[in-house]
C-alpha cells in the first residue's frame, strides 16, 4: 500500500460539519417548497372543456373516465391510477386541465382519490385538505 | 457466401444484412474475422407470422450491423453462436424465452426472465401467445423442484445470495459455490422484476409508449425515452430543432449525474462507509431539485417527446443551475481527493474484482465497466446523438480494472457531465423546442443507441404504419454486464462480493424490463 | 443481620445498575448526535427535547415485539445468553471508582483489572453463544466473527492495560486511577493511542464494524432475535462501549480526579468521570465517521501483524521509560 501521497480530506471535513448547520430540512414541521411548474394535483376547468375525450384517449395510464355530469361529458380523474406526467394538458385542445402545486396526496380512504368534475358553473378545485 | 446473403440499405452509421438461418454463425465469424473485437449488442426476435425473424445486432467499431435470418415458426431452431461470443449467452436465453426459438449447442439453456413455473409452449412476445386464456385457467408449469443445491461435497457450501437480501436494492438471485472463503462458481438468475414491457409496449400509441419506457428504470428514466424518442424520429425522418437537442443534452446529464452520485453513494454503503453514503446523497438532492425546476418532477422526468421536449428551458433557470454546477465542481475535488486518499476506502476497493481488458473485450461489457478496465468505449463519442457531437468533453478511462478503477471513472464523468452542462447552457441556440408528428407512424424501423449512466443503451422500433408500433425492443447495459460479474466474482473472495457487485451498478428493473 | 442500606443503594441505585441503565441511554443519544452532526444530519429529534429519549423509545419498542424462539435453536441457551452477556458487563462495571469509590464498596482488590477484563471476555462468549445457538448459518457466522475479533484484540488489549498498572505499581483499577498526578495519556502517550485503537476493535465498531456487516451477513449473530431478547443484545453493545470508555478515563485519563471547588468532592469526582467519558464517546465516535469497513482478513491481520507487536514493543518501551526516566521527572 505503501505511504500515502497526503492525508485523507475526511478528517478536517468531519470536524468542520460539527459546526454547520444540518441539511436536514424537518419535513413535515417545515414547509416544503416546489417550484413552478410542479406536476402535482390537476385542476380542472369545465367551463373551458369541450368534451372532445383527447385526455382520456391519450392517457397512459387509463386514468381518466369520461362521465356525466350536469348534461356535460366531463373527464374523472383516478388519481390513485395516474402516473401526472400530464399528457392530458398537453392534449387538451382548449388548455382546460392544468397543473397545480399540491402534492401532499397520501391518504387511507382511496375513495378520496377520485378527482371528479363539477358542473360547468364552477372551478373544479381541490377538495382534499 | 454468395446467395446465402444479401446486402440491405445501410444508412449513417447502420447496416444490415440478410443471412439464411444456417449461414448466421459463418456471418458472424466473418464479422469476427474482420474484427476481433466486434461484439454482440442485442437479439431481437420479431413475429413474422409464420416465420421468427432473428436478428442479431452487432456491433464493430462503433457501427451497429444487424445480421437478420428467419426460422420457421413450427420448427425455430438455429445454431448457438455463444462459443464464439461469450457474451450472446443471456441473448439467446432470453429469445429462447419469449419466442420459443432453440439455440442448438447452448451451453445453459434454462429459463432466464421468466418465472419457472411459467407454462410451457407460451410464448409471450408471439402475437399469437394467448396469454389471458392461460391466466384465466391459471395454467402453471409442473413444478420443476429447483436442483437441490448441490449438498456441500467435500468443503464446497451454497450461499445464495438473493432475492431478498440487504446488499441488493432490487430481488435477483445469485448462487454461489464457496470453499471456504473463496468463490468457485456462480449461477445468476435474473427475471424477477419482469414486467413484460416490450409486449405492453406494443398495445400502446407512440405517444402512451414515451411513459411508459421511461418506468423501465427509474434512475436512467431520460435515458430510455431519449433513446425510444429519437428512434421513432428516425422512423419518421424527421430532425427535431437544435434547441430541443440542447434542452435534451442538459436533462440527460443531469439524469447522469444524479445516477452516478447515487451509486457512489450506495458503494459507500455497502463497503460499511457511511459518511460517504450521507455526503454523497447530500450533495446529490440540489440535483434533483434542478431537475424538478427544469422537468416539474425530481426523478421521472417526462420530458421527451416525439418531435422535441415537452418543456422550454426558462431563462430565469439557467443562473440557478449555473451556480449549482459550481458548487458541485468543489464538493467533487473534495471526493476526488478523498478516493485518492483514504486507506480503509482503497483496502476495500483496490484490487477487488479485476475485470482484465481481454475479458472485458470478449463479454460486450458496456459503461463505466468497461471503461474502468481500459476499453475506450462511449456512444457520446462513437456515434454522437443530440447535441454531442458539437461539445467537446473527455472519454475517462483506467488501466486497473478493479473496483476502485469503475467507481473513480464515475467520480470523474461527473465532472465531464458538469463542464457539459456548462458548455451547452452557454451555447443555448433559440428556436422552438418541438415540432409536430403525426400520430401514426408510417411502416418502417430503425435502431438507435444512447449512453446511459450504466453504458450503451439499445432501442429497436419496427411500424407497421398503424399509431401503435409493431415491435420495440429494449437490451439495457446491466444486462450485458451480469456475464462479467460471473468473471469478476469467481475466484475471488467471498467478502469481496457485496463491493464487487455494487461497482458494475447493477439496475435489476433495467435488466427484466 | 444487618442490612446495609447505603449498600443496596450504591449497588441498585446510583452509581450501581440503575444509573448505568440511564447513562448507557444518555451515551447512546450523543454517539448518535455526534456521529449525525458530523454527517450533516439532525440524528434524533423528536422524542422529548433534541430526542434525548429516542434510546428509551427503541427500547420499549423491542419490548412490545414478538419474542419468539425458533425451532432448531437450543432454548435455554438461546433464552439466557443474551441476558447473561448484558449482566456479566454490568458486573463489570461495579468496579470502577466513579465517584471516587468502586460501585460496590470495598470490592476493589489487587488484580481487579485483570478481574474486570476477564468478566467482558465471559460476556462477549455469551453474545457468541447467542448466535451459536440460533440455528441459523447467519447467526453462526456472525458470532464466529464476534468471537474470533473479541478474543483476537483481547491480548493487546490486555498488554496495553499493564502499562498504566506497570506505572502505577498496582493491578488494582482503583488504586491506578488514584496514582496519577499526571493523566498517563501523558505519560505514556503511545499506549494511549494504541489502547483507543484496539478498542475500536473490541467495542465493533469501524473500521472493525464486521459483526454488523449487513450486507454481508444479514443480521449476524442478531439475526434469529427479537423482541426482549435483542433489546438485550442491543444493551449489551452500548453498555460495552460505556465500559470500554469507562476504562480508558480510568486507566489513562485519571479517573474521576480533578479539581474539587466546593462542596461533596464526590459529585465533584462524579462529573469530571461524565465529563472524561464523554470525550472518549466523541473520540471513538469520530474514528468511526472516519473509516470504511475492513474486510474479516483485514481486520485480523491488523491484529496479528501490527497491533499485537506495537503493543509488545510498547510494553517494554513503557517498562525502559519508567524504570529509567520517571524517577528523573520526580
Amino acid at each position: 500500500m505503501g505511504k500515502k501521497s497526503s492525508v485523507s480530506p475526511m478528517i478536517k471535513e468531519l470536524l468542520s460539519q460539527l459546526f454547520k448547520k444540518p441539511a436536514t430540512s424537518k419535513y413535515p414541521f417545515v414547509k416544503a417548497e416546489v417550484p413552478e411548474g410542479f406536476r402535482g394535483k390537476q385542476v380542472y376547468d369545465p367551463n373551458l372543456c369541450i368534451s372532445c375525450g383527447l385526455c382520456s384517449r391519450d392517457c397512459p395510464a387509463k386514468a381518466i373516465e369520461m362521465v356525466e355530469v350536469g348534461g356535460k361529458r366531463s373527464p374523472l380523474f383516478h388519481l390513485d391510477l395516474c402516473i401526472f406526467c400530464y399528457q392530458c394538458a398537453e392534449s387538451c385542445p382548449r388548455k382546460a386541465i392544468k397543473s397545480s402545486e399540491f402534492f401532499e396526496l397520501a391518504t387511507t380512504n382511496k375513495s378520496s382519490l377520485v378527482l371528479k368534475p363539477e358542473g360547468p358553473s364552477q372551478k373544479g378545485e381541490c377538495t382534499q385538505q | 457466401m454468395g446467395k446465402r446473403v444479401q446486402i440491405q440499405q445501410a444508412h449513417l452509421g447502420k447496416a444490415s444484412i440478410q443471412v439464411k438461418a444456417d449461414a448466421t454463425k459463418d456471418a458472424v465469424k466473418a464479422l469476427l474475422e474482420a474484427n476481433k473485437n466486434a461484439g454482440i449488442v442485442a437479439l431481437t426476435g420479431l413475429d413474422l407470422d409464420k416465420k421468427i425473424g432473428l436478428m442479431y445486432h452487432m456491433c464493430t467499431n462503433g457501427v451497429i450491423v444487424t445480421i437478420r435470418t428467419e426460422v420457421p415458426k413450427k420448427k425455430p431452431k438455429i445454431a448457438t453462436i455463444s462459443d464464439i461470443i461469450p457474451g450472446a449467452q443471456f441473448h439467446e436465453r432470453e429469445a429462447a424465452d419469449l419466442f420459443g426459438v432453440t439455440f442448438e449447442g447452448h451451453p445453459n439453456p434454462a429459463r432466464l426472465v421468466l418465472p419457472d413455473n411459467w407454462p410451457e409452449n407460451l410464448y409471450p412476445l408471439r402475437k399469437d401467445a394467448k396469454i389471458d386464456e392461460a391466466l384465466a385457467k391459471n395454467e402453471t408449469a409442473p413444478s420443476k423442484a429447483e436442483p437441490a443445491p448441490a449438498q456441500n461435497e467435500g468443503d464446497l457450501v451454497n450461499i445464495i445470495i438473493g432475492p431478498q437480501h440487504p446488499a441488493l436494492l432490487e430481488p435477483e438471485k445469485f448462487s454461489l459455490t464457496v470453499d471456504g472463503e473463496i468463490v468457485k462458481h456462480v449461477e445468476p438468475r435474473i427475471g424477477y422484476v419482469h414486467r413484460g414491457i416490450e409486449k405492453a409496449a406494443e398495445q400502446r400509441t407512440y405517444l402512451q409508449d414515451v411513459y411508459l419506457v421511461e418506468r423501465i428504470c427509474g434512475i436512467c428514466n431520460s435515458c430510455h425515452a431519449a433513446c425510444f424518442v429519437e428512434t421513432v424520429e428516425e422512423i419518421l425522418g424527421f430532425d427535431v430543432p437544435l434547441r430541443a437537442k440542447y434542452i435534451r443534452t442538459i436533462i440527460l446529464e443531469l439524469n447522469r449525474l444524479h445516477s452516478h452520485m447515487l451509486l457512489l453513494g450506495h458503494a459507500g454503503l455497502e463497503i460499511g462507509y457511511e459518511t460517504l453514503f450521507q455526503y454523497m446523497w447530500r450533495d446529490r438532492e440540489p440535483i434533483m431539485d434542478l431537475t424538478e425546476m427544469l422537468t416539474g418532477n425530481r426523478v421521472i422526468s417526462s420530458a421527451m417527446t416525439v418531435g422535441g421536449v415537452r418543456r422550454d428551458l426558462q431563462e430565469k433557470d439557467v443562473p440557478k443551475i449555473k451556480t449549482q454546477m459550481v458548487t458541485l465542481k468543489k464538493k467533487m475535488d473534495f471526493y476526488h481527493k478523498l478516493f485518492e486518499n483514504e486507506p480503509s476506502f482503497k483496502m476495500r476497493t483496490k484490487n477487488v474484482g479485476v475485470l482484465s481488458k481481454e475479458d472485458a473485450l470478449k463479454l460486450c461489457v458496456v459503461g463505466p465497466v468497461a471503461r474502468g478496465s481500459g476499453v475506450a468505449i462511449d456512444v457520446r463519442k462513437d456515434e454522437p446523438y443530440e447535441a454531442y457531437g458539437e461539445i467537446p468533453f473527455n472519454i475517462i478511462t483506467r488501466d486497473e480494472g478493479d473496483s476502485w478503477a469503475r467507481l473513480m471513472v464515475r467520480l470523474d464523468e461527473v465532472v465531464e457531465s458538469i463542464n457539459i452542462i456548462d458548455y451547452a447552457l452557454d451555447h443555448m441556440p433559440s428556436g422552438p423546442f418541438r415540432i409536430k408528428v403525426p400520430r401514426v407512424v408510417a411502416a418502417g424501423e430503425a435502431v438507435n443507441h444512447v449512453e446511459a449512466p450504466r453504458g450503451e443503451l439499445f432501442y429497436y422500433v419496427k411500424s407497421q404504419g398503424t399509431a401503435y408500433p409493431e415491435r420495440v425492443k429494449v437490451r439495457t447495459p446491466t444486462f450485458a454486464n451480469i456475464p462479467a460479474f460471473i468473471t469478476i466474482a469467481e475466484g475471488g473472495n467471498i467478502a469481496d462480493v457485496p463491493p464487487s457487485f455494487v461497482s458494475l451498478d447493477p439496475c435489476f428493473s433495467c435488466t427484466d424490463r | 443481620m444487618v442490612i446495609d442500606l447505603w449498600f443496596i443503594f450504591r449497588v441498585l441505585v446510583f452509581p450501581g445498575f440503575t444509573f448505568i441503565f440511564f447513562f448507557t441511554m444518555f451515551c447512546d443519544w450523543i454517539e448518535r448526535k455526534i456521529e449525525a452532526r458530523m454527517q450533516n444530519r439532525v440524528g434524533p429529534a423528536f422524542t422529548g427535547p433534541g430526542g434525548i429519549l429516542q434510546p428509551f423509545a427503541d427500547v420499549i419498542k423491542l419490548l412490545t415485539k414478538e419474542d419468539i424462539v425458533p425451532a432448531g435453536a437450543k432454548r435455554k441457551v438461546f433464552k439466557l445468553a443474551p441476558i447473561l452477556a448484558f449482566s456479566f458487563v454490568v458486573f463489570a462495571f461495579s468496579f470502577l471508582p466513579i465517584d471516587g469509590a468502586a460501585v460496590i464498596p470495598n470490592s476493589s482488590f489487587a488484580g481487579d483489572l485483570i478481574f474486570v477484563m476477564a468478566l467482558i471476555t465471559i460476556a462477549n462468549f455469551f453474545l457468541f453463544l447467542s448466535g451459536w445457538a440460533s440455528a441459523n448459518p447467519y447467526g453462526d457466522i456472525g458470532a464466529t466473527r464476534v468471537l474470533t475479533q473479541f478474543l483476537g484484540y483481547d491480548i493487546p488489549l490486555i498488554l496495553l492495560a499493564l502499562t498504566p498498572a506497570f506505572i502505577a505499581g498496582s493491578l488494582s483499577i482503583t488504586v491506578i486511577a488514584a496514582n496519577q498526578y499526571l493523566p498517563f495519556a501523558l505519560l505514556a502517550p503511545w499506549a494511549f493511542v494504541l489502547f483507543i485503537v484496539t478498542l475500536q476493535a473490541e467495542l465493533e465498531k469501524d473500521p472493525f464494524d464486521i459483526p454488523h456487516a449487513e450486507s454481508e451477513v444479514v443480521g449476524g449473530l442478531e439475526t434469529e432475535f427479537g423482541g426482549g431478547k435483542l433489546a438485550f443484545l442491543r444493551l449489551t453493545r452500548d453498555v460495552q462501549i460505556v465500559f470500554g470508555a469507562a476504562l480508558v478515563v480510568e486507566l489513562f485519563l485519571g479517573g474521576p480526579y480533578g479539581p474539587v471547588f466546593f462542596g461533596l468532592p464526590e459529585f465533584w469526582y462524579f462529573l469530571w468521570f461524565v465529563l472524561k467519558l464523554l470525550a472518549v464517546v466523541v473520540i471513538t465516535e469520530y474514528v468511526t465517521c472516519l473509516f470504511a469497513r475492513l474486510r474479516i482478513d483485514q481486520v485480523l491481520s491488523a491484529n496479528w501483524k501490527v497491533l499485537l507487536p506495537l503493543s509488545v514493543l510498547s510494553l517494554a518501551l513503557t517498562v525502559a521509560v519508567a524504570t529509567w526516566i520517571y524517577p528523573l521527572m520526580v
